[in-house]
């Protein structure tokens, strides 16, 4: 069961964590597509007002994404909700900057990391394969660089949060725990015509 | 394909929220007559034509809103802004 904690007092403290995925796969035709299990980055649910204290410190409003001075990566996946993402140490970090705030509003923190799946789909076809499985638009007029959104993907409540790797486009994608191995494994058959390949699953938890 | 505009997240295919009913005002429990709960509870007006109903972002910003639907047409109208309080209110 997840810790609920107050910033106050919050101390990301995960015991060993277990990839959702748990199937091995073979090597794959190389092509233009990666898709790799990061489910044991560090993840922690911020919930606050929208446009409260919380909201401009975190300073990612719905819909967008920045990377803070801690070396944390906020989006902003729902009006008064954030994920925040890193290692251990620049999760507590940010958590920790929101002490304050709990004085004027009601603000609380939850580490997610056991709890949700987290994916990287990184290529120049990453939209043309989220395309076969979500019906958002994925043109960069509609989701830049930066962009947050929750849609149905393969059928399963996702967040997806766009953020390229040097360059090329690349798209972190959240689900309930639960789903993590049937989403993975569609994902892998959306990709496969673009040649897609899995990157070696990473199944330890992240931390400085 | 019926998409329907949430306030929050833009047009989205009705697959992805969930249909809450015609939005209309809850009786006070405190005055509220039995006919007048049942009418709440079970009565609805279904017209062929302009209906304010309430709908569920289920897989976007998991905001309830109301808005005015054709019924005949399927056509959307008067949508609130992000940040609304009206919510599933009539």
């Amino acid at each position: 069961m997840a810790e609920a904690a107050s910033p106050q007092n919050s101390a990301p403290q995960s015991p060993a964590f277990e990839s959702p995925v748990v199937r091995s796969y073979p090597a794959m035709r190389a092509g233009d597509l990666t898709l790799s299990d990061e489910s044991a980055v560090t993840k922690w649910l911020v919930r606050a007002g929208a446009d409260g204290p919380a909201a401009d410190l975190l300073g990612a409003p719905f819909g967008t994404s920045r990377a803070v001075a801690g070396g944390a990566l906020v989006l902003g996946s729902r009006p008064g909700e954030w994920i925040v993402l890193g290692t251990a140490g620049e999760v507590a970090a940010t958590v920790a900057d929101l002490a304050g705030c709990e004085e004027q509003e009601f603000c609380s923190a939850l580490d997610w990391t056991h709890g949700r799946a987290m994916f990287r789909v990184t290529g120049t076809s990453a939209a043309r394969m989220l395309e076969k499985v979500c019906g958002l638009d994925w043109s960069d007029h509609m989701t830049p660089e930066g962009a947050v959104v929750s849609a149905s993907v393969a059928l399963v409540t996702c967040d997806i949060a766009r953020n390229d790797r040097d360059g090329v486009r690349s798209y972190l994608i959240f689900c309930d725990r639960s789903f993590g191995q049937y989403l993975f494994d569609a994902l892998i058959d959306a990709g496969n015509e673009f040649g897609l390949s899995v990157a070696a699953a990473s199944h330890s938890h992240s931390a400085d | 394909m019926l998409l329907v505009p949430c306030p929050n997240c833009g047009p989205r295919n009705s697959t992805d929220l969930r249909y809450g009913g015609e939005s209309h005002a809850r009786p006070d429990p405190n005055t509220a007559s039995p006919a007048e709960w049942r009418a709440y509870l079970y009565l609805r007006d279904n017209p062929a034509g302009w209906l304010r109903e309430n709908w569920y972002c289920a897989s976007g910003c998991r905001r309830w809103f109301s808005i005015e639907r054709n019924t005949a047409t399927n056509e959307f109208r008067d949508p609130p802004l992000p940040g609304d309080k009206r919510g599933g209110a009539a």
